[in-house]
């Protein structure tokens, strides 16, 4: 909205009482907003300041992290890249699944309650064993019983089976984010959307969906923040992720605390540039509502 | 709108693709030797945790002519004595080696649905693993001692730990020492330690860090393989060795008796190559170089089919 003024200055020279008025009030909420930034800025420094100094104090080499950094941070692609593919197929599972659970169909609102009391009643990375260990044996069964196809399909190897174990937990949460989505929806739309002839699948396509994004985006964001660091599970598969790697080296030379440092670092820059990015898109969502 | 179609059609085609990545069927080859044999390469398993057997190499480059697949890595990226012996195995049979890195107690538990061939990863042979898996003829053997802290004064042997808080790594063959169940094949063992507080840990090196710390600040002693202690303490841990090893353990290569494809034919053909490197020197002079000691003639020895693995 600042940058919309700033325009219509540029555009109108003509002088204006009341513009000036606005204008000056605007440059003193900017200039409030920075001093603010700017305090907030300066308690950041003195924390870190302080966080280091406490690691100061642990019995660590800062040497080594330096010479060896290098090793975890080529985990990072990888827990990128397996936070991104579980994502995404978690927003899927999610939108299935808040669908289900706003139906009005006893069989789909049975099954999306079940998935989510499930899923989110039972830990992750149980979750990650079952489906490691657990699933091949049914695709033992299903071989034995005649049909290998299939029975092949159920041995996921370990990235496979961390993105699946991910998926369907972040789908669970995500369900209840995406029905709370889907609701926030007001009910004249859908009755505007009935009164001009859409059947339910248009509806949500071209009405509800469109307009409940704009609530699930920012959410999904948070989700994937959490996931980042939830994808540390997957290292137990031997997926050389940042936790695997910074662990397995770590051992050589008994530098846990220096090669924990590197993880959690990473992890920690990771979050930032994703919170900044989501706040990007907070913004830009929420455009059409801001006047 | 458009957009959004888009979106989970790509969405959808990502988990097809996902789902199509599995593993191939291989129908022809009639066991397990036969199909590592057609396919070139040996899938090993190793836990890059425990240096020196196996640890992991920092800037590791591929080789460009590699058989590994993208989420298996190739020898080089790997460091130690299992590896050593691994590449040797490989090199023998003919195949390239290809490792896979599960966590410790995915290997021991069994149940690997294929996903690798073999462990070569200083398993003891124990009759509970013996129940999931197939043990080839040892390849050496390792000494399991207790560490306690440097400034430690008040114990002078091991049968002084009894009551003491001891760690160790779970899944390990010290943790079921320290509860009295350990069973060796072709070994009297004497548990000297009674009723201890046993403190599991994810890898005996966790175990080591906490006994670090202190005498007695969390642990009172850690059990662990006298070259693993030895390590930790060339690595400036202010820990030392308590009195002389409680055990001996018998370590080898092992295979999946739940494998697709009769799994009995490669472990015997590693079985003898094995031997064959016991008598051709070459082990003895990977445990020198490793070691500083011989830890392989007692291993030579090992009276393989007085387990009656095949039997059953």
């Amino acid at each position: 909205m600042v940058e919309e003024q700033e325009t219509i200055q540029q555009s109108a020279p003509s002088p204006d009482p009341d513009l000036e008025v606005g204008l000056a009030l605007v440059r003193r909420a900017k200039r409030q907003r920075l001093i603010e930034t700017i305090k907030i800025g300066i308690v950041w420094v003195f924390l870190v300041a302080l966080l280091t100094l406490g690691l100061l104090q642990l019995r660590f080499d800062p040497g080594y992290v330096f010479q060896h950094f290098g090793f975890v941070l080529e985990g990072v692609l990888t827990t990128i890249g397996v936070s991104l593919a579980s994502i995404a197929i978690a927003s899927v599972l999610a939108l299935f699944g808040a669908l289900g659970r706003l139906s009005r169909n006893p069989i789909a609102q049975g099954i999306s309650g079940f998935y989510v009391s499930v899923i989110r009643g039972t830990p992750l990375l149980i979750q990650i064993y079952f489906i490691y260990l657990g699933l091949p044996q049914i695709g033992q069964q299903l071989i034995q019983m005649g049909h290998p196809k299939l029975g092949e399909l159920f041995t996921l190897s370990e990235i496979q089976s961390g993105i699946l174990a991910l998926s369907l937990n972040y789908g669970a949460y995500m369900t209840e984010v995406f029905r709370a989505g889907l609701q926030s929806v007001g009910h004249g739309q859908r009755e505007a959307a009935a009164a001009l002839g859409m059947n339910r699948a248009q509806m949500l396509r071209r009405i509800i969906l469109p307009q409940a994004i704009r609530v699930i985006i920012p959410a999904i964001g948070n989700q994937f923040i959490a996931m980042q660091k939830d994808s540390a599970l997957v290292s137990v598969m031997g997926v050389w992720e940042i936790t695997f790697r910074a662990n397995r080296f770590a051992r050589k030379d008994s530098k846990f605390i220096e090669m924990f440092l590197v993880a959690a670092t990473l992890y920690w820059i990771l979050t930032i540039i994703s919170s900044w990015l989501q706040s990007r898109l907070e913004r830009r969502m929420a455009r059409a509502y801001e006047r | 709108m458009k957009r959004l179609s888009v979106i989970l059609t790509l969405l959808v085609i990502v988990v097809l693709l996902i789902a199509a990545c599995g593993p191939k069927p291989t129908p022809e080859p009639e066991d397990k030797l036969a199909e590592v044999l057609a396919r070139g390469v040996l899938i090993i398993s190793t836990d890059p945790a425990y240096p020196p057997q196996s640890e992991l190499v920092e800037g590791a480059e591929r080789p460009a002519d590699t058989k590994c697949t993208s989420d298996q890595h190739t020898a080089s990226e790997f460091r130690g004595f299992d590896i050593e012996v691994a590449k040797e195995i490989a090199r023998r049979l003919g195949v390239e080696p290809c490792f896979v890195t599960p966590n410790w107690d995915l290997i021991v538990a069994g149940g690997w649905s294929d996903r690798w061939d073999i462990s070569i990863g200083s398993m003891t042979i124990t009759p509970n693993r013996m129940e999931k898996l197939y043990f080839s003829q040892p390849y050496y053997t390792t000494p399991a001692a207790f560490f306690v802290h440097q400034d430690n004064t008040t114990f002078t042997q091991p049968s002084d730990l009894s009551g003491k808080r001891i760690g160790f790594g779970v899944g390990t063959t010290y943790e079921y020492y320290l509860e009295g169940t350990l069973e060796i094949p072709g070994e009297e063992i004497e548990f000297v330690v009674q009723d201890p507080v046993i403190k599991p840990y994810d890898t005996d090196l966790f175990a080591l860090e906490d006994l670090a710390l202190g005498d007695g600040v969390r642990l009172d002693a850690v059990l662990t393989a006298q070259p693993t202690g030895a390590g930790a303490i060339a690595d400036g841990m202010p820990i030392k060795q308590l009195g002389d090893p409680v055990f001996f353990e018998y370590l080898a290569a092992a295979v999946d008796k739940a494998a697709g494809k009769d799994p009995i034919p490669l472990i015997q053909r590693v079985s003898e190559i094995i031997n064959e490197m016991h008598q051709d020197g070459t082990l003895l002079q990977l445990s020198q170089e490793y070691y500083g000691l011989d830890l392989t003639s007692a291993a030579a020895e090992f009276d393989l089919d007085a387990l009656g693995q095949f039997n059953q």
